[in-house]
């Protein structure tokens, strides 16, 4: 009995293609790589970092500040020591303060030289500190209307009055009345990079620019054009 | 051929039985090895009851009690944290509507994490839903963004931030590819996902244009000191390996009448939030005054998420 020699390659096909089976089914039951993804720490944000408190903190009205351990009004020092020529030259006392408002380089154009636990408004009308938004109100007009409709600053709270009140922020829970401008921050730390054969390695959490995996690309792509 | 042999056929040779039989155990072991990661399977994970959940829409308001309470008592056994785990139901009248001035945003990321500890997101592999864009002014142009950035101080010279999160979009293309229907438009406008129906098919992922879905490629991990208590059964209760998420504005909190938490975290003040349907809101106010525009207006989601600047 003759074999055609189709059938010949056929069984021996099948001969080859049962095996394999078996060597995958071994390989893919016991050997599978195992896919290991780089072990990342998360980043460490501190509850400090993502509070909800405002930025800084009212001092009182009228305000206090501690010398020596006795809580001291404004009027106590500037009774005796009036307010002198603006700017003073040589100023020995409030240090820290820096002013870089706009055109206002003279205490006078905020505080009230007769009575200095109180505000002054342009028009020369004494004002509590409580009342602060009115002065901030008299230059930064549009600005004042859209902190009353509640669309200029953050509003914590309740968005719906029926469930809670909104806790509306004043001018210098956010701006510091002196220097106003929002100072630069330190940013939080980014989604580590996907890693990809094109990006590398993906960092840890690194603070520094090299470690932006976006960055290395394109810096490499430029380097490679330039060669 | 009918007189050639017919036992010969009948009868197996040696060599057929060994090729069959060859073939039957290497078929065998190829299924057993393709059902093996069945044995990595929790048992404890896998109980009847959750096995038969039903669909979020479909569950009677006592079905939804137990089901919380299952999940509750799950929680509480992995995290050891009792959890506030509940239903809130959408309110009345009420369409949810987001804005960000885009003049203020400095990029600092306060909202982003604000936003991992707020709603229980994965910590290793780190899962976050708001994504902050770095641009250079004069464009924008996302194609040139990068959420990379990591300067020493924002802002950058020369650059601005946008934060992009869900926009809860009014034509959502997530919803209309999801073959299950485990993600759904809620009557106030915030797209949900119920985590215990998603199959996990990532359908939605490349059908949204902001990139806003996150997938649970791992198992997630979150330390039970970081975990929120707070929970709502279709916003930020704890979600397991292989589902989608993404963010719903806080439900757990905005149902209750609160601001999300990125706009509470931000220092700069630029999110706005508020009833669409209310034309006292900060957001209706802010579209009735400011300069507003949406991101990728063109492809038609109808987003409720805001961009403006100031018109001055």
């Amino acid at each position: 009995m003759t074999r055609e020699p189709g059938r010949q390659v056929g069984s021996s096909l099948g001969l080859l293609i049962g095996p394999s089976f078996f060597v995958l089914a071994a390989w893919l039951a016991f050997g599978p790589p195992v896919t290991t993804v780089p072990e990342l720490s998360a980043a460490h944000v501190s509850a400090q970092q993502i509070t909800t408190a405002p930025r800084r903190t009212i001092i009182g009205d009228p305000p206090t500040i501690m010398i020596n351990d006795f809580e001291r009004m404004c009027s106590d020092c500037h009774q005796l020591f009036p307010l002198g020529p603006d700017p003073i030259p040589g100023r020995r006392q409030h240090e820290h303060v820096k002013l870089e408002h706009g055109i206002n380089d003279q205490c006078r154009n905020c505080h009230d030289t007769k009575n200095m636990n109180r505000l002054v408004l342009y028009s020369g009308e004494s004002i509590s500190y409580s009342e602060v938004t009115h002065l901030c109100q008299k230059c930064h007009g549009p600005t004042y209307h859209d902190w009353e409709a509640g669309i200029h600053g953050r509003v914590n709270g309740y968005w719906d009055p029926a469930k809670g009140e909104p806790r509306k922020l004043k001018c210098i829970q956010c701006h510091n009345p002196h220097r106003p401008r929002v100072p630069a921050m330190d940013p939080l730390a980014p989604l580590p990079g996907p890693h990809t054969l094109r990006m590398g390695k993906r960092p840890d959490h690194e603070p520094k620019p090299e470690a932006d995996p976006l960055r290395r690309s394109l810096e490499r792509s430029r380097d490679r054009r330039q060669k | 051929m009918t007189d050639s042999t017919p036992d010969h056929d009948r009868v197996t040779s040696r060599r057929s039985f060994l090729r069959g039989s060859l073939g039957a155990a290497g078929g065998l072991a190829a299924f057993a090895a393709a059902i093996s990661p069945l044995k990595d399977l929790d048992t404890e994970d896998l109980t009847v009851e959750k096995f038969l959940q039903k669909h979020y829409k479909e569950m009677t308001p006592e079905d939804k009690q137990r089901v919380l309470e299952r999940i509750a008592a799950e929680v509480e056994k992995r995290y050891e944290v009792r959890p506030e785990l509940r239903d809130l139901p959408p309110l009345d009248g009420v369409e949810f509507g987001y804005a960000l001035h885009l003049g203020r945003c400095i990029g600092c990321r306060r909202c982003v994490h604000g936003c991992v500890a707020e709603n229980n997101q994965s910590r290793k592999p780190e899962i976050q839903y708001i994504r902050v864009l770095e641009m250079p002014q004069g464009s924008i142009d996302v194609d040139r963004s990068n959420h990379y950035y990591h300067p020493a101080k924002v802002p950058a010279r020369g650059h601005y931030y946008m934060p992009v999160q869900c926009h809860q979009c009014a034509n959502p293309p997530c919803v209309k590819v999801c073959p299950v229907e485990a993600t759904w438009q809620e009557p106030d406008g915030v797209t949900v996902i119920d985590y215990d129906w998603c199959i996990g098919c990532r359908y939605c992922a490349a059908a949204c244009p902001y990139f806003a879905r996150r997938f649970n490629y791992m198992q997630p991990e979150v330390p039970a000191k970081d975990i929120n208590p707070n929970m709502n059964y279709l916003s930020n209760r704890p979600r397991t390996k292989g589902v989608m998420e993404k963010c719903h504005f806080c439900l757990q909190r905005t149902r209750a009448g609160r601001m999300p938490r990125c706009l509470e975290v931000c220092p700069v003040g630029a999110r706005n939030f508020g009833n669409l349907l209310d034309p006292n809101s900060q957001v209706s106010q802010i579209l009735r005054k400011k300069q507003v525009f949406v991101l990728k207006q063109d492809a038609g989601t109808l987003p409720r998420f805001f961009y403006y600047f100031d018109q001055d």
